[in-house]
């Protein structure tokens, strides 16, 4: 049931995406429209079938695959509120393939299951993996936007008016977007640390660091965002170097993410 | 006698060409002088986007080489490969169309006219400018004032304000609360600026070589005017930089608008370049958080809204045609003017003398009686005459050679017209084929 809820979705989104980069190029009111009912459809079809999904297993999200979905809705879920906010369809053109990218495998994983020891199973784990997800999702659309800054700094700079020029909103607009993000997804990462903490300081009697691949990376992550915020807050960076370095944390903020499953037990379950 | 026109633009060139061409009037006045050795008039266009010199001649191929090398000349012969040359009708065509600011780098600026009666000007001092040019640049000048009257075309210059308004847009947002500093007091910069506050942008400050400049520009925008030498500090608080100078040197380098970058912290800079020469040096825009725009780049977006304004050119153009085929047909009625006052001449002096010998005949008259007759001999003049003088000033030469002058004088035993008629061989009917033909390959 679930499965099929989210096939459908997924095909609204690829829709969507396609949709999205119809309106890049063609710029019509009809295709922004489409693309932005496409996406509140999907949203709710792999709403329901998340949500059905997480009822079975007892509020607790399992294996790779629900991870990646879970990630993708998020995804879409902010944009969807950022697009009713500030109208930025153009955003879906870079959005929607992002999450197609990431749903696609986890449609290809099958369902992992509940595969994590009894030990950790305790009421703050719903909290602490949700948060987690939120965080990467915010993440994920705060390097996008720094991307869509990147290319617009390019022909701001570089002088070659092109399709993106009259279409990207303004420079200043990305830039302050992308901090708002960040805020939040730091915000997301520094809760998912603390609890995260918490769970395995209950479960393994108080050792937490064991310099795991998934902690280094997430700590690296969380390093290279507390830097970017404190040299914007306090040093006034902005623009082309928040970009680059947002773009550069969620990178490792990636690692952290696929590192935060059992690879062999992931791939066992690839069919 | 032939009209030809040679030189270039920013059509042709590029903007690291033209603003090295500023040329000095002295050497103006020389240039001038020097074709006149050869040829018998000659003007010279020259502005911060166009070097442009309008000769008369009696052979082309010789006017062509002489221009040639007067404009290579000093240093100068890297220009040649930018020239471009109109001869007759072509020439007429494109000196009514620069006149008219279609020609224009921003289409419709209201600089263009001024520019070309100074070098009307400049052409009569050095006597240079005979009957030919003047009569031309006066016809062009009154197709300029009805163009700009009759259609909307003025307000295409605003567009340039406009394009800098939508690329500083492009970088803040809304320009409201943004601070702008105006380097310069031109026409240009009270256009950007008035721009500006449309879009919100205040406080703004402007500077000027001389103080008066800045105060005269600043009280007309609500802005306050500063001291030249506190340019680079005032650089610190804009957020928009206009420079419109007619420094011949960059005013902005990388080396003093670096370190003002520190104190800005990143905010960004967007700073745009109306002037040529340059005053910003273009390897500014390689500074973090700065944006440099010259005119050619402005002129990018420009040319993007080009399409809302094409009808306002076609009308120009059509204005150009008609002023054009004015010109020339009056030109030709020029040439038959000795024609037809020596006709009129003739025939008064022949009806005179045959009144006054029938008047002999009647002994003693009255004055009354004497003022009828003469009256009457002159009416019959007229009434033969009527067709016969409309015809010679409605239609000029026609292509065969045989002009309607050269039949009535042949006709009446007159003395043929001047040589001078051959500059207006070709028809009237051309005229808008060589307008759009200049028009041609160049939007």
């Amino acid at each position: 049931m679930s499965r099929a809820l989210l096939s459908i979705a997924t095909h609204a989104y690829v829709l969507a995406a396609i949709v999205y980069l119809a309106h890049l190029v063609r710029q019509r009111r009809a295709l922004a429209t489409a693309g932005r009912a496409l996406i509140g459809a999907g949203l709710v079809l792999q709403g329901m079938g998340l949500g059905s999904a997480l009822v079975e297993q007892g509020g607790v999200p399992a294996g790779l695959a629900q991870g990646l979905s879970a990630v993708s809705f998020l995804l879409l879920a902010i944009f969807f509120v950022l697009d009713l906010r500030y109208r930025l369809p153009v955003m879906g053109a870079f959005i929607t393939p992002l999450a197609v990218a990431i749903l696609v495998p986890a449609q290809l994983l099958g369902p992992g299951g509940a595969s994590l020891p009894p030990s950790v199973q305790r009421p703050l784990l719903p909290f602490h993996i949700s948060i987690a997800l939120l965080g990467i999702a915010a993440f994920a659309i705060a390097a996008g936007v720094a991307l869509m800054y990147l290319l617009m700094e390019r022909q701001m700079k570089g002088k070659h008016f092109g399709l993106l020029f009259s279409r990207l909103p303004s420079l200043k607009f990305l830039d302050e977007l992308n901090r708002h993000l960040v805020v939040w997804g730091f915000v997301a990462l520094s809760v998912t640390l603390i609890t995260g903490a918490v769970l395995f300081y209950g479960s393994s009697g108080g050792f937490y660091w064991r310099w795991e691949p998934r902690q280094v990376a997430t700590a690296l992550a969380w390093l290279l965002f507390a830097v970017l915020l404190n040299a914007r807050f306090f040093a006034g960076w902005q623009g082309r170097r928040a970009a680059v370095l947002t773009m550069a944390g969620f990178c490792v903020l990636v690692v952290s993410f696929l590192s935060s499953y059992d690879p062999h037990r992931q791939l066992g379950a690839f069919r | 006698m032939e009209l030809l026109c040679v030189g270039l633009s920013h059509k042709t060139a590029p903007i690291e060409v033209r603003e090295k061409l500023a040329l000095p009037i002295e050497d103006q006045e020389a240039m001038l002088r020097d074709l006149l050795k050869e040829l018998p008039e000659a003007l010279l266009i020259s502005t911060c986007n166009r070097v442009e010199f309008y000769v008369v001649h009696g052979s082309s191929d010789q006017a062509k080489r002489r221009v040639r090398s007067v404009i290579s000349s000093n240093g100068r012969a890297h220009l040649v490969e930018h020239l471009y040359e109109h001869g007759g009708e072509a020439a007429l065509v494109h000196l009514f169309r620069v006149t008219a600011s279609l020609d224009s780098m921003v289409v419709g600026e209201p600089q263009i006219l001024g520019q070309v009666k100074e070098a009307l000007e400049l052409a009569q001092r050095v006597g240079a400018a005979g009957g030919e040019l003047a009569r031309a640049c006066s016809a062009a000048f009154g197709s300029a004032k009805r163009v700009r009257s009759e259609t909307a075309i003025g307000r295409a210059a605003v567009s340039m304000a406009g394009a800098a308004v939508e690329l500083a847009s492009k970088i803040f947002g809304t320009l409201s609360g943004r601070s702008v500093l105006l380097v310069g007091a031109g026409e240009m910069a009270e256009l950007a600026a008035k721009h500006l506050v449309a879009a919100g942008a205040l406080p703004m400050v402007v500077v000027n070589r001389t103080l008066d400049g800045a105060r005269a520009l600043a009280a007309a925008i609500g802005a306050t005017a500063k001291e030249f030498s506190e340019i680079y500090s005032l650089l610190g608080p804009a957020d928009l930089v206009v420079c419109s100078t007619a420094s011949p040197s960059h005013l902005f380098t990388r080396e003093n608008v670096s370190p003002v970058l520190k104190s800005r912290r990143f905010r960004p800079l967007f700073m745009v370049d109306l002037a040529v020469p340059r005053d910003i040096d273009p390897k500014v825009n390689e500074l973090e958080g700065v944006y440099a725009y010259d005119i050619d780049d402005i002129q990018q977006i420009v040319a993007d809204n080009w399409a809302g304004r094409v009808a306002e050119v076609a009308k120009a153009e059509v204005i150009i045609a008609e002023e054009i085929a004015n010109f020339v047909r009056s030109r030709s009625v020029r040439e038959n003017l000795p024609v037809l006052a020596q006709l009129r001449a003739r025939a008064e002096q022949i009806a005179l003398a045959e009144a006054e010998r029938t008047l002999a005949h009647f002994g003693v008259i009255t004055d009354r009686q004497r003022r009828g007759i003469q009256a009457m001999a002159m009416a019959i003049v007229n009434k033969l005459l009527h067709e016969p003088t409309a015809k010679l000033r409605e239609q000029g030469p026609d292509r065969s050679g045989n002009s309607l002058a050269g039949a009535a004088a042949e006709l009446f035993g007159l003395e043929q017209p001047g040589p001078s008629s051959a500059g207006s061989k070709e028809s009237i009917s051309s005229v808008s084929k060589i307008a759009s033909a200049d028009r041609g390959g160049k939007q």
